[in-house]
């Protein structure tokens, strides 16, 4: 039996430790990557002495980077095939038998090779990853047997939750970061995409220059051993170029008509990877959307807004110069409109009369979770951290970030929150048309 | 399926290589295919899946020339006739195309084999 009492006592902690708790102290010095270089190859690693290891290389080719539609996933799929030393079967086979997994994605500015596994074998994935970047084939007979079928097995997953997120970058930065996260199937990609074209930008993108690697659970002294002698052969400089443009915010609506799924992107100038702006964070998880309590729709203003039949989430996607603070609206076209219109209403609130203390000291502790998190589990810290190194920033500090957080005040929510709202938005709309509303209509300036 | 061979074991001898070379060429022109515009390699079986797939791994322009010869010499073997000198393979122009391709094929479907029934054991036993 809960007894009162006790449910106050710990709800008055909870509140009291917001202001008391020295969240610096709380995240440990091993929550960010520490960065060095190793025989000329950007390194950031952190080691908490757990039993399993997380090395990455990341690379700066992305679909931002990519001189032609496509290389990016071809170079991506081209991931662990046949390589000058062994085969593609070769690789997976002894990387089961060591219990490791191999994976690779990519992200709008990096491409990740990633593998993990136990801790002693770390000498064995070092190699593996290094002769990935610099000894892979590129074989004609690979790209027609293997690559291109999974490239067009992709594409026809895309959604059109994918395609709104695609638009709104595209109009939010044109080129450079509006290329699209995948092409669509009908992104005509045939004309480019041959393994000579991976081939040469492979060249250019896998080089010291343009990667890092990133490990999280390996000894310092290891890492010194083994990157050494593997990395030898990938070359200092990349040959040939990156199609390496600034970005820069335009603003934009799209409208995409697409049979079944509905889905709206309300977009704004977000904050980039190394910018201090704790505000765009907090607003991010003021917005939220996604409950992440059980038998609640939660505090967040869009999973108020949210209609039923539609969900509504934000997420700041932060880039190295540019960031975009995005809000996705998926669900059935009537909901996914009456969403969108409460979404910018609970906006213009925000803007108009900011917020309650108790909502912003739950926004922060949001924004807080989310950040330590995510640079905790999966992959968001470790791409974070190559993304960083690459675009010769440091990786984050989490401890510093945090303690960014902390100084948010509710009038620095509502002034962010107008800033953003007299700016243009980026609005893209995919679905029924004829339902989905304009970027006007929703009081929005494009 | 590539048929056994000891090329690899002449070769390494260079003795041996001098002493077979004149034979071997001469068996490859009387072995006729030559004069009918065929390669080594056209006489290859396709009734095989490993032949097959190294077939698909030709380059278009190598297809397409493959096919032509084929047709050539059926035509030329249905009128019992053999091409004008001037048309005939030379000798330098017998490549070996499909062989490597086929190898290749071979040593992957080894490869499989072996990773297949292999039995892992602990370090040190």
């Amino acid at each position: 039996m809960i007894c009162r009492s006790a449910l106050s006592r710990g709800s008055k902690l909870a509140l009291g430790r917001q202001g008391a708790r020295g969240f610096a102290a709380a995240a440990s010095p091993k929550a960010s990557y520490e960065p060095t270089t190793i025989a000329g190859v950007k390194v950031a690693s952190r080691d908490d002495n757990g039993p399993t290891t997380r090395l990455a290389v990341v690379a700066k080719a992305g679909t931002r980077y990519e001189p032609l539609p496509g290389l990016t996933v071809g170079l991506e799929e081209f991931a662990y095939k046949n390589t000058n030393k062994r085969s593609a079967l070769r690789i997976t086979r002894e990387a089961e038998l060591l219990g490791g997994q191999l994976t690779a994605y990519h992200t709008r500015e990096a491409l990740v090779l990633q593998a993990s596994f136990l801790r002693e074998d770390l000498p064995y994935f070092t190699e593996l990853l290094a002769e990935v970047v610099s000894q892979t084939r590129y074989t004609t007979h690979e790209f027609h047997e293997e690559v291109k079928d999974i490239i067009h097995q992709k594409q026809a997953k895309v959604d059109a939750s994918a395609v709104a997120l695609d638009a709104a970058h595209a109009v939010a930065f044109h080129s450079g970061l509006g290329a699209p996260l995948y092409p669509t199937p009908s992104t005509p990609i045939d004309s480019y995409l041959n393994e000579q074209a991976v081939a040469d930008f492979a060249a250019a993108a896998y080089s010291k220059s343009n990667i890092a690697v990133v490990s999280d659970g390996a000894s310092e002294h290891g890492l010194q051993k083994w990157i050494e002698p593997f990395f030898k052969t990938v070359s200092a400089q990349g040959s040939g170029s990156l199609n390496n443009v600034a970005s820069k915010y335009h603003g934009g609506e799209q409208r995409i008509s697409a049979v079944g799924q509905n889905s709206v992107v309300i977009a704004f100038p977000g904050a980039s990877l190394g910018a201090s702006s704790p505000e765009t964070a907090v607003l991010a998880g003021l917005l939220g959307g996604e409950s992440t309590i059980k038998w609640s729709p939660g505090f967040s203003l869009l999973s108020q807004a949210a209609a039923p039949g539609a969900q509504a989430k934000a997420t700041n996607y932060a880039y190295s110069d540019a960031g975009l603070l995005a809000i996705q609206i998926n669900g059935q076209s009537a909901a996914v409109k009456k969403t969108a219109e409460a979404a910018v209403k609970a906006l213009k609130g925000v803007a108009e009369s900011g917020v309650s203390q108790e909502v912003l000291v739950k926004a922060i502790a949001k924004a807080k979770f989310t950040l330590l998190s995510g640079s905790e589990v999966g992959g968001v810290g470790i791409v974070h951290a190559g993304a960083n190194l690459i675009h010769g920033g440091s990786p984050l500090k989490v401890a510093e970030t945090l303690k960014a957080f902390e100084s948010v005040t509710g009038d620095k929510l509502k002034a962010a929150a107008k800033a953003l709202l007299e700016g243009k938005a980026s609005v893209a709309s995919v679905g029924d048309l004829h339902v989905l509303p304009f970027a006007e209509d929703l009081g929005l300036q494009v | 399926m590539t048929a056994p061979s000891l090329a690899s074991y002449v070769t390494k001898r260079p003795w041996l290589s001098k002493l077979l070379k004149p034979v071997a060429g001469w068996y490859s022109n009387a072995a006729l295919y030559r004069q009918m515009g065929l390669k080594a390699d056209d006489l290859i079986s396709e009734e095989n899946a490993d032949v097959l797939k190294a077939l698909g791994r030709l380059t278009p322009k190598e297809s397409y020339d493959r096919i032509y010869r084929i047709r050539r010499a059926t035509q030329l073997s249905l009128q019992q006739k053999i091409l004008p000198k001037n048309e005939w393979t030379k000798p330098e122009e017998d490549v070996q195309y499909l062989s490597p391709i086929l190898e290749a094929i071979e040593a992957e479907a080894k490869e499989k084999q072996a990773l297949d029934t292999l039995v892992p054991s602990k370090a040190g036993h």
